[in-house]
């Protein structure tokens, strides 16, 4: 197997590594970076719960080959918090009870922290675009929505 | 009503913390030192006899570290009670459906187990499948297990009362045939385990399951080891629904192969696996016949049922008789008769799926008072009210109610969804329909286990620990069963040092399903915690010289009532009792119940031993695309008789999720077979609802106090979707005319509907 050098920033930490050419994003992160707070729900980009910022934009990791990963910097869940502190969405996120088996919450809690980066006053239609592509089969969404929108509050 | 400073309480799921930061530990994300990926091999024929299986050009890839087939294994047959056992871990003999395993691999990383596995070579002699349980059920049709005549795995037949003269009785008399379809659990996170064997023979095995005590005895059934030599630990769960319950292969597949291979095996199943080999929601058809009087009394019912049992039993037995003990118990009447076919065919088997046969039960008998009320003439909500069970009363097929809210249900979700105004001067396309149900609210002692088991100490600085067999995936019973023991020991629950669900350190649960948990393991944890109190207690009235009655409790100080100047700490308590008198505080609680009464029957489930019964009704309101068919939720009202809500918003959590998974199955979900085979095995093809999908959901909480829950409390979990799909039925069939009889409601049958 072919193996590539990248040079990749993840939370904030710069690593030089040694990849395989078909290992995906997703992988490197689980596997080689121990960074398992980002879930393999699907593997095939239907479920959302690997979604990690890369260069400002969401994606989904398991459809993002590591090597593409090469002088980008990344954000996963564990990066998400203020010095040690909860960020706003994670606490919106507990408070409101958005929380069930815990599975999907990562992914959410990512795509949401990159939908107000980019509209820091979302409406429900926004919202519910931008996390169309993360599933979730215990909550019903209902209360994920009050999360993002105290944690849109917040941000206001 | 009594007033409690914890229970009641809309307390964040304890567990949130961990899961936002991405620290909490599912199985997938344990990485043990050498750990090798193990992969199954899976018949890809319906219906195949073995001639043979060669794994030797698979022993030779660089990489394989080990390869198990039947020969490893006792060819012992389980399921999940030893009079259905009729699957084996790794078969060798005979395939029955795609997916059926046959040899596994444990090798360096998942590339080469893969890689291995097509190096295995499998001889098959083909043949006939069969993958309709009516043609099944024929004489001539293929035998599927040689011991089973015509694929009935088995049949109930009850009969209460007397059902012709009931028929006689009813001034009108309706007939219909139902049937649903099949239904993925869809948990976010796949079946994962991941074992290691120790020389001496321990064996420890970290797992995704909703029943790890339950798991510890089936492995040492199935590997003919004593269960005191197997360690079940279970990391977060990542949902489980009803799949997680039954041994799966896997699991002791990987057993097998850490121990031919001496390191650590995990096998993690890929979304693909996850839909076309763990267990699914049984396909059925129903015929129905009820006969009313006039005013909506309902004289008589009867129900002939073919419940498609896919390859193998898991669960079947014991959901098709709670299939007919829902239909036979909800609905006050004397005559009822009640038929009922597990059929095997060569296609995935089904299993437990959150509702156990009641949502498709629900769905049958739901539309069917809807056609009733429609032909009466009368409010569909005034036909349920006139039937409606009664608190304390035992029904026709001698099932014992105690608490009861069904009548509650029924005018409060009126009330909430506007229903009379909105029946009345609804605007074109858009509709209202409502259905009820009735469902466990303690699980049931009907396989002879209902147990649950807790064990909660004080340590010598006061501190508190509580550990339960109980399992949390999801639901909140980590938060829900502190907050009980909390509110008895007077503290913040946060306090309280919790450890579940690990078999070497704590007392048997039956494990996560049939809404059990906070009825079963709340009487056992309540148990422990007032055996703790009274120790505590004992011991503070030695301490202050005074009556163990006359004391009270305030921030971990207790002090006779009205002199809380004169306190002993917990602390102090705690250091008197280990250090002094030197006996340790600590108290155990166990819940294993009902009584069995001579009136229950295993085979039908007649006199179905539930502690406790719960009831709801949901109204649903939809809209109807004219053009297209489309059906879109718009409001949704859904009310529960959870006898005490410990933690409302964990309830509204369980409600706005099993909702959810109605709104699927009613209208989006379903697994499409072809010659055997699951043609949609993704979340592309396969749709759970998105956050697009979804309106808001109004759950409304009736608290009718249950004598025998803890706190009054009963469950939740399982029954909030049963009734679901009836209620978007009935709208659907109040918006534009349209009787959908087949689930799923897609868009292509409802315009039909509309076209006709």
């Amino acid at each position: 197997m072919k193996k590539h050098q990248i040079r990749t920033t993840v939370n904030g930490e710069e690593y030089r590594l040694l990849v395989d050419q078909k290992k995906t994003l997703l992988d490197l992160l689980r596997d080689d970076l121990g960074l398992t707070g980002t879930k393999k729900g699907c593997d095939e980009g239907e479920c959302g719960a690997c979604s990690v910022i890369l260069d400002g934009k969401v994606v989904n990791s398991c459809l993002v080959l590591a090597v593409e990963a090469d002088k980008a910097e990344i954000l996963t869940i564990e990066g998400i918090h203020r010095e040690g502190d909860l960020h706003p969405i994670q606490k919106a996120f507990v408070d409101s009870g958005a929380i069930q088996c815990g599975f999907c919450t990562p992914g959410m809690i990512v795509t949401t922290k990159a939908m107000l980066d980019e509209i820091p006053d979302p409406s429900e239609e926004d919202i519910k675009h931008y996390l169309e592509g993360n599933l979730c089969r215990c909550t019903g969404y209902s209360k994920i929505i009050d999360a993002v929108n105290a944690a849109t509050k917040h941000f206001k | 009503m009594e007033e409690y400073s914890v229970v009641g309480k809309r307390i964040p799921n304890r567990d949130s913390v961990e899961k936002v930061r991405g620290s909490a530990i599912f199985t997938d994300d344990i990485k043990l030192k050498g750990m090798l990926h193990g992969k199954i091999l899976r018949s890809p024929l319906p219906h195949a006899k073995i001639s043979n299986i060669d794994v030797s050009k698979a022993h030779k890839l660089k990489g394989v570290k080990a390869i198990v087939t039947a020969k490893d294994t006792l060819q012992k047959k389980f399921s999940i009670s030893p009079a259905w056992a009729d699957k084996l871990v790794l078969e060798n003999q005979k395939v029955r459906y795609i997916g059926d395993e046959i040899a596994a691999v444990a090798a360096v990383d998942e590339d080469t187990a893969q890689e291995a596995l097509d190096l295995i070579q499998v001889d098959f002699e083909e043949l006939q499948g069969v993958f309709d349980p009516v043609e099944a059920m024929k004489p001539g049709a293929p035998i599927i297990h040689d011991s089973v005549e015509n694929n009935i795995s088995k049949e109930i037949h009850l009969e209460c009362g007397d059902i012709e003269a009931g028929f006689a009785s009813a001034d009108l008399i309706l007939e219909e045939t139902f049937s649903t379809q099949a239904q993925a659990h869809c948990s976010l996170e796949t079946h994962c385990c991941a074992a290691v064997c120790e020389p001496n023979g321990q064996i420890k095995i970290w797992v995704s399951t909703q029943a790890p005590h339950a798991l510890r005895q089936r492995l040492s059934d199935i590997l003919g080891v004593d269960a005191s030599k197997i360690h079940v630990i279970t990391p977060f769960v990542g949902g489980g629904f009803g799949s997680k319950i039954d041994l799966d292969p896997a699991q002791a597949i990987s057993v097998l192969l850490a121990k031919k291979s001496g390191k650590p095996v995990q096998i993690s199943n890929t979304r693909k696996e996850q839909f076309v080999a763990t267990r699914i929601r049984h396909p059925t058809v129903s015929e129905l016949k009820f006969g009313v009087k006039r005013d909506g009394t309902i004289m008589a019912k009867q129900a002939r049922v073919i419940m498609d049992n896919g390859a193998y039993n898991s669960h079947g037995p014991a959901v098709l008789a709670y299939h007919n003990a829902m239909f036979s118990t909800l609905y006050r009447m004397q005559n009822i008769k009640y038929e009922g076919y597990l059929v095997y065919t060569n296609k995935n088997w089904g299993g437990a799926c959150r509702g156990y046969g009641d949502p498709q039960t629900s769905f049958a008998q739901e539309v069917m008072m809807d056609m009733l009320a429609e032909e009466l003439n009368m409010d569909p909500i005034e036909l349920r009210l006139k039937n409606a069970n009664n608190p304390n009363e035992i029904t026709a097929n001698r099932v014992r109610i105690t608490s009861c809210g069904l009548k509650e249900c029924l005018t409060q979700a009126k009330e909430a969804s506007k229903w009379s105004k909105k029946r009345k001067t609804k605007s074109k396309y858009r509709g209202l329909g409502v259905a009820s149900m009735i469902y466990t609210g303690g699980g049931s002692i009907g396989s002879g286990y209902n147990f649950s088991g807790a064990t909660m100490q004080m340590n010598a600085d006061g501190s508190l620990h509580l550990l339960m067999g109980a399992l949390d995936i999801g639901q909140g019973s980590n938060t829900v069963l502190t907050q009980m023991a909390a509110e008895i020991m007077g503290v913040d629950p946060e306090t309280i040092r919790l450890t579940t669900a690990d078999t070497d350190t704590t007392f048997p649960c039956m494990g996560t399903f049939g809404s059990r948990v906070t009825f079963c393991a709340g009487n056992a944890v309540t148990q422990a915690a007032n055996g703790l109190k009274q120790q505590v207690w004992a011991n503070a009235a030695e301490m202050l010289e005074a009556n163990s009655e006359d004391l009270e409790a305030k921030d971990r100080k207790i002090f006779v009532k009205g002199s809380p100047s004169k306190a002993v700490s917990y602390a102090e308590v705690g250091a008197a009792s280990f250090y002094k008198k030197k006996e340790p505080l600590v108290a155990h609680g166990y819940y294993n119940g009902p009584e069995v009464s001579e009136d229950f029957d295993p085979i039908s489930y007649r006199g179905y031993p539930s502690p406790a019964l719960v009831f709801a009704t949901h109204i649903a309101e939809v809209e109807v695309d004219p053009g297209t068919g489309r059906v879109d939720v718009i409001d949704f009202v859904a009310a529960h008789d959870v006898g005490k809500a410990i933690n409302p918003l964990l309830v509204e959590g369980q409600i706005e999720g099993g909702v959810a998974q109605g709104i699927g199955w009613a209208l989006t979900e379903g697994l499409k077979f072809k010659d055997g085979g699951i043609m949609n095995p993704n979340f592309h093809d396969y749709k759970i609802l998105t956050i697009k999908d979804i309106t808001k959901i109004n759950p409304i909480l009736i608290e009718t106090i249950d004598p025998n829950g803890p706190f009054g409390a009963k469950g939740i979990g399982e029954c909030a979707m049963v009734p679901t799909a009836p209620a978007i039925i009935n709208a659907i069939y109040d918006a534009v005319g349209v009787r959908i009889k087949d689930l799923p409601a897609t868009p292509e049958k409802v315009f039909k509907g509309i076209c006709i």
